[in-house]
């Protein structure tokens, strides 16, 4: 994985210039937002490079990346600097030939735009713990299975972004029926692996009698 | 029906047809910021369209139909497609329409105009936050807020060397951050661009051009809607007619 180096922190020496023939991506290993550009890189097979950043303990000279050291950005060989995932995977989708992640007619692009407007109103707009309120209710029932399968996959989040949705996680974890109905970790992982290879056992993986 | 100073349609109203061949109707309100980018933007490429106004504070229950959020603006075109979310229905008339181009062609150019527009978008929060502040507050610290906004504005167009954000002619993102610049004054938030020379320039060069000055809203119009929006009065979207 071109991803897996350790991370530049304090007092790192700044990496030179981007080389011709490549893009730089100043990333994390488990930061979702950047993990949208690395997909976007791979699916159009995008020659690039990949420099972690340590984001608890960031380098003086990332700021001369990102105004405020954020991540992902991008870096390319004429020193342009993209930021914000969405607006460097577009970069990324315009700038490169090959396939193309955004649809060409305007209305079906406008839609797909429409429809992330969507998951920020569900990711980050609350303004209470619960989706609906102080107290546990419907809505957060409904969204719960997907993010507890999620959840499931241990994706540590990069908790600057989202902490609104930690938060809803761990309080979601607190409510008896969440808790009564969790999955455990390795009877799901264990399920998923005999699902994915089709196995008609997958449904009853961990059962005992 | 068709233009942008009809009255709005509210609750118990019928919904109106279906979109006219060779047009694209706009769902918007005449004193909203975010509706008026998308009118600045079909003002500017002169694509024939037709406004239908929405009394927000009274909506039409058929108007869920056209976007479950409920808000203006709106686009619908006569195959019955739908658009929103302002910054949405701009880019996409700028790709669906001929004619001048808003937006650059150039991938890194578009990619710099969406980095000023994230630049924007503390803004009108803020400015919201102003407008809605109780009688007792006076204010000054969302002003100091704006101004810390405003100066990174300053610093784009000092870096660039440019009148507007996008270069030497207006474009996309002008148009999309002019409405919250046009209420300043109407606000009495002017001040807040007085250590900011080049934005008060780019405000005055704004007003040059003729799509924004074809929608500027006259200030008594602009403040009698406002006193009436804030007490929600479902009188207020119709406002001076």
């Amino acid at each position: 994985m071109e991803d897996a180096t350790r991370t530049f922190g304090k007092g790192s020496c700044p990496p030179g210039p981007v080389p011709e023939g490549l893009i730089r991506v100043y990333s994390m290993r488990f930061c979702p937002f950047a993990h949208r550009t690395r997909l976007v890189l791979r699916a159009k097979g995008i020659r690039h490079e990949v420099i972690n950043i340590n984001l608890r303990n960031k380098p003086e000279w990332y700021y001369t990346k990102h105004p405020s050291g954020q991540i992902p950005v991008l870096e390319n060989s004429k020193c342009q600097l993209i930021y914000e995932s969405v607006i460097a995977c577009e970069y990324l989708d315009d700038a490169y030939p090959g396939r193309k992640l955004y649809p060409y007619d305007p209305y079906e692009r406008a839609r797909q735009k429409m429809l992330l407007e969507l998951f920020y109103k569900i990711l980050g707009y609350q303004n209470t713990v619960f989706f609906g309120g102080d107290c546990i209710s419907m809505i957060d029932y409904l969204f719960w299975p997907w993010f507890e399968r999620l959840d499931v996959y241990g994706i540590a989040d990069c908790l600057n972004h989202t902490p609104a949705l930690r938060l809803w996680t761990a309080a979601m974890k607190q409510d008896p029926t969440v808790c009564a109905l969790l999955i455990d970790r390795s009877i799901f992982l264990g399920f998923l692996n005999l699902y994915f290879q089709n196995n008609p056992d997958a449904f009853d993986y961990g059962l005992t009698c | 029906m068709s233009g942008g100073s009809a009255r709005s349609l509210a609750k118990g109203s019928a919904p109106p047809g279906p979109v006219p061949q060779g047009l694209i109707r706009v769902y918007s309100m005449r004193f909203c910021p975010f509706a008026q980018r998308t009118l600045l933007v079909l003002k500017a490429k002169g694509i024939g369209h037709e406004i239908v106004n929405i009394n927000l504070k009274n909506k039409p229950e058929w108007f869920f139909t056209k976007n479950p959020f409920g808000l203006v603006p709106v686009l619908e075109n006569s195959q019955g497609q739908l658009i929103y979310e302002s910054a949405i229905t701009c880019e996409y008339l700028d790709e669906a329409y001929p004619g001048k181009k808003l937006l650059p062609d150039d991938p890194y150019e578009k990619a710099c105009q969406k980095m000023v527009f994230e630049l924007f978008s503390k803004v009108p929060p803020l400015v919201t936050s102003f407008i809605r502040r109780q009688n007792n507050e006076d204010g000054s610290g969302l002003k100091e807020e704006l101004r810390k906004e405003f100066s990174k504005l300053e610093e784009v167009l000092t870096n660039k060397k440019t009148t507007f954000f996008g270069g030497n002619s207006l474009s996309m993102i002008d148009y999309l951050i002019w409405p919250w610049f046009e209420r300043l004054e109407v606000l009495e938030l002017n001040e807040c661009v007085d250590h900011t020379p080049k934005l008060k320039l780019w405000m005055a060069a704004m007003r040059e051009d003729p799509a924004v000055s074809s929608l500027l809203i006259e200030a008594k119009a602009f403040r009698g809607f406002l006193d009436l929006y804030l007490q929600n009065s479902p009188e207020a979207c119709d406002y001076g007619l």
